[in-house]
């Protein structure tokens, strides 16, 4: 069995690929974030998102691939709706990285090629018409092309789960939106299952498909070369009944475009979430399951885990757990390590809040000498209001309940010694 | 410098609306004539150059209807410096053609009706011929601004590749389109190309540089591609190097390897690009809509792409079909080599001194002469405009000689970046040349 993936993955960039939209489009009106860019407007001329190729050289260095000095980009033409400008522009031969791998546990999965490409419009079919949302379009992302080098689901699943956590520390988050074309053959010839979207469905599309294959190789049928769709609602593949060849695409260079420059770009050393959580597990003598969680849930748990000495990892881990069960997202590292200083195993919330400072300290309930003093006080300054609170209960009532909230002090015996204490200033 | 523009306060405005109405109906200038009173110095734009609420068709049916939002860069400059863009001049659709009878409305010639005007910048040469101190923005891919400029009796400047921003252009081939400057006088397109060159944001391929005037004052002439000239043009130019050579300047005589093969080499790549470019008309967003939504996807986007005249289809035809994977090799990236070796071999030519030719191999044909004949004959016309073209070095066409009163013109090369010295040669060439026209209005 081989199995190679191409997969789709949107750059976190505030703007669009060729132009200065914002690039997230889930929160808007539909067809709100446009420009004559990104609406293919004849006129219009695509310009490059530095921050785009950036991120990248970045993925692309992270999946050990080798980098393009020189990048250019491609237009790619076929015709479909979502397509404004009739190509979309990606990448081919100048892509910004080629020939990389991943590793997953030990074994090397190639990394043909990342590629930098513009998202289409986005499609939403209803029963007699379609609608098109042209803010997704322009949305940059990179494609990571496979080699056929995976060779059950298992490592499939592996694969996948690798790729997420080396994204996650480029600032992708694959369990968002993920798009993937499945090339899968247990025989001869190779069936694509095109445009599946999410980790999930990726998986039970795969499955289906190995399980699809096994049965016509034992009936003795044949498989056919073909390019087929993922259902979820009945979890199974059906054929498109189409099959594009490279050459219908007739890719030319984007004249529109220009060679772009990588050796002035920074490429930060990855982290590799894999490799650190084995290594702080190593190191701290501490369960890797429960490291690699912790990191790829999120980014702050790896600087604070890598900060902290091996014989205070364990109550690390519950403290940041702790954090987590009480809802607690914003804190920094200087909290993370005062926190660290007490015991917090059996502590309350209110009493952690208090103890982070975040909640002010409870009132302690005030002494007798001390509301004597302080009703003398008041009532020297104001002897029309003492007055009244002798002449009227109602008036009395009213002040000894306002000196008990004062002073924190609560019950009958309390009541008695402040009336006993007004009344007792009257006789002066 | 002097320029002198056709300037108007909004009162006079009207009156000169009505006189192009008029010598429109005669020689189909424009696509589009701006009504709406206005003031400042007087230019127009080619129709594949977006201004802002004007019509923008580049001649084709697919884009009738379509309404720009936004200004040109170049546009947007020149309405900063006072300049207003009185209305949209004629072409070949989307700048296919030689001669300006690929347009609804074929542009005549302003000399004689019966006579074609050049293309693809028809009408941007008639306008300025038929104008009082006119300048049109014009755009050249492959010969489109001199070869009008030429039959018109006008000059054409087609600046280095990159200088002027091609931002509201409405692609050809974009590694091959210039946006340059029809008009008459030196000083007059100097004066707009200086609002109008250098770098721009929003077009990836502009760059800002320093544009110099250097002139060695050598003219190199080609002897390999004046093979197909003809015999009448041929002396009419060697006339011309005489009195060149009267005003100073040494004649060479050399020939360049691979001249030859720019014109396949030319067609090659802009019909590649051309096809691409083209993807974006379906006939759904703006322009040309298809009105029956029941059709399925191919079918609806056959419907709009039939309004493509038959050249467009050609060049998107045979664009295809060189983009495809298997031959690929062995023409477009043949072109693309040939492209190399030939801007190496004219630059080594051109940093000693000017290259000159004919600007077209043949007088001005009528419109009769030319409707017939094949594609490759056609495409042959631009042996002399394509090689400047392909490697983006600016040239220009000026008039020089009247043959039974038809211009004919010339064409002078020089290297990238050195525009302004081809501005230098024509005041010189103004001094001792007198520009007839046969009505100027305005």
């Amino acid at each position: 069995m081989k199995i190679g993936l191409e997969v789709h993955v949107a750059l976190p960039t505030k703007t669009k690929l060729f132009c200065s939209d914002l690039a997230y489009e889930n929160q808007e009106e539909p067809n709100s974030n446009v420009c004559p860019v990104c609406l293919g407007l004849p006129g219009s001329k695509p310009v490059l998102n530095q921050r785009a190729l950036e991120i990248s050289t970045n993925i692309a260095n992270a999946l050990n691939c080798k980098i393009s000095e020189r990048t250019w980009f491609v237009r790619k033409v076929y015709f479909y709706p979502d397509l404004p400008k009739g190509y979309q522009i990606t990448q081919l031969d100048g892509a910004i990285g080629t020939n990389g791998y991943v590793a997953v546990h030990g074994k090397k999965i190639r990394i043909r090629r990342v590629q930098i490409e513009e998202d289409p419009a986005r499609i939403t079919r209803e029963k007699d018409y379609s609608l098109i949302d042209f803010n997704r379009s322009g949305v940059p992302l990179n494609e990571i092309v496979t080699e056929p080098d995976i060779f059950s689901l298992e490592e499939l699943k592996d694969f996948i789960d690798e790729l997420r956590s080396i994204l996650y520390y480029q600032g992708i988050n694959i369990n968002q939106e993920l798009k993937t074309d499945l090339n899968i053959s247990l025989a001869e010839t190779r069936v694509e299952i095109k445009n599946v979207t999410g980790v999930r469905n990726l998986i039970a599309a795969a499955e289906y498909e190995i399980a699809r294959q096994s049965e016509l190789i034992k009936s003795g049928k044949k498989i056919a070369a073909e390019t087929r769709a993922y259902k979820e609602d009945s979890n199974e593949t059906v054929s498109s009944r189409e099959k594009e060849t490279e050459e219908e695409y007739g890719f030319t260079f984007e004249p529109d475009l220009t060679f772009y420059d990588t050796t002035r770009i920074t490429i930060q050393k990855p982290i590799i979430a894999s490799t650190v959580a084995a290594d702080l597990a190593n190191k701290n003598d501490y369960g890797e399951k429960t490291i690699r969680e912790l990191i790829l849930f999120n980014r702050r748990n790896l600087s604070l885990l890598s900060s902290i000495k091996k014989e205070e990892f364990k109550d690390g881990v519950s403290l940041i757990e702790k954090f987590a069960s009480f809802g607690i997202d914003d804190y920094s590292e200087k909290e993370f390590k005062d926190m660290l200083k007490h015991d917090v195993s059996s502590v309350e919330k209110s009493d952690f809040m208090f103890m982070l400072g975040r909640e002010k300290k409870p009132e302690q309930k005030a002494g007798k000498p001390e509301i004597e003093a302080g009703i003398k006080e008041m009532l020297s300054s104001d002897r029309g209001l003492m007055e009244r609170g002798l002449k009227d209960e109602k008036a009395m009532s009213f002040m000894i309940g306002k000196i008990k909230e004062k002073y924190h002090v609560t019950g009958k015996e309390a009541a008695d010694f402040i009336r006993k204490v007004i009344k007792s200033m009257s006789n002066n | 410098m002097t320029s002198k523009f056709l300037q108007l306060e909004k009162a006079e405005y009207a009156k000169l609306v009505e006189q192009l109405k008029k010598e429109n109906e005669r020689l189909n200038a424009f696509n589009f004539i701006d009504e709406t009173e206005k003031d400042g110095k007087i230019i127009s734009v080619k129709d594949n150059i977006c201004v802002k609420g004007m019509p923008a068709t580049a001649s084709s049916r697919i884009l009738h209807g379509y309404v720009p939002g936004f200004n040109a860069t170049v546009v947007d400059r020149l309405e900063k410096s006072g300049f207003s863009v009185v209305g949209k001049t004629n072409m070949d659709e989307f700048g296919f053609g030689s001669f300006g009878l690929n347009s609804e409305h074929p542009a005549k010639n302003p000399f004689d009706e019966d006579y074609v005007a050049g293309g693809s910048s028809s009408g941007s040469a008639v306008a300025t011929a038929v104008m009082k101190n006119h300048v049109s923005i014009a755009e050249s891919t492959g010969g489109s601004i001199s070869a009008p400029a030429a039959f018109c009796g006008v000059v054409g400047l087609t600046p280095t590749y990159g200088v002027m921003s091609r931002y509201g252009l409405i692609d050809y081939a974009s590694s091959l389109d210039k946006i340059g400057f029809i008009g008459k006088s030196a000083d007059n397109i100097r004066d707009v190309m200086e609002k109008t060159v250098g770098g721009d944001e929003k077009d990836t391929t502009s760059l800002s540089k320093h544009i110099s005037n250097e002139n060695p004052r050598r003219l190199y002439v080609v002897d390999n591609l004046m093979d197909g000239v003809d015999e009448g043009v041929k002396d009419r130019f060697e006339e011309l190097l005489s009195k060149l050579s009267s005003m100073g300047y040494t004649v060479e005589h050399i020939s360049i390897e691979y001249l030859e093969y720019s014109v396949p080499a030319y067609y090659i790549l802009s019909m590649s690009e051309a096809s691409t470019n083209l993807a974006k008309y379906q006939g759904f967003k703006y322009g040309f809509k298809v009105k029956d939504f029941s059709l399925n996807y191919n079918d609806f986007f056959m419907s709009a792409r039939k309004q493509f005249g038959k050249e467009a289809k050609r060049r998107v035809i045979l664009g295809t079909f060189i983009r495809s994977k298997s031959i690929k090799q062995k023409y477009y990236e043949k072109s693309l080599a040939l492209r190399r070796s030939i801007i190496d071999k004219m630059k080594k030519i051109l940093e000693n001194g000017f290259i000159i030719t004919p600007t077209m191999p043949i007088f001005t044909p009528k419109i009769n002469e030319v409707s017939d004949i094949n594609p490759v004959e056609a495409y042959s016309m631009d042996m002399l405009t394509v090689p400047p073209n392909l490697c983006g070095f600016p040239h220009m066409s000026f008039p020089y000689f009247y043959e039974k009163g038809m211009p004919l013109g010339a064409q002078v090369i020089t290297d990238h970046f050195n525009d302004y010295s081809l501005l230098d040669f024509l005041s010189e060439w103004e001094k001792d040349f007198k520009y007839r026209f046969k009505k100027e209005v305005g």
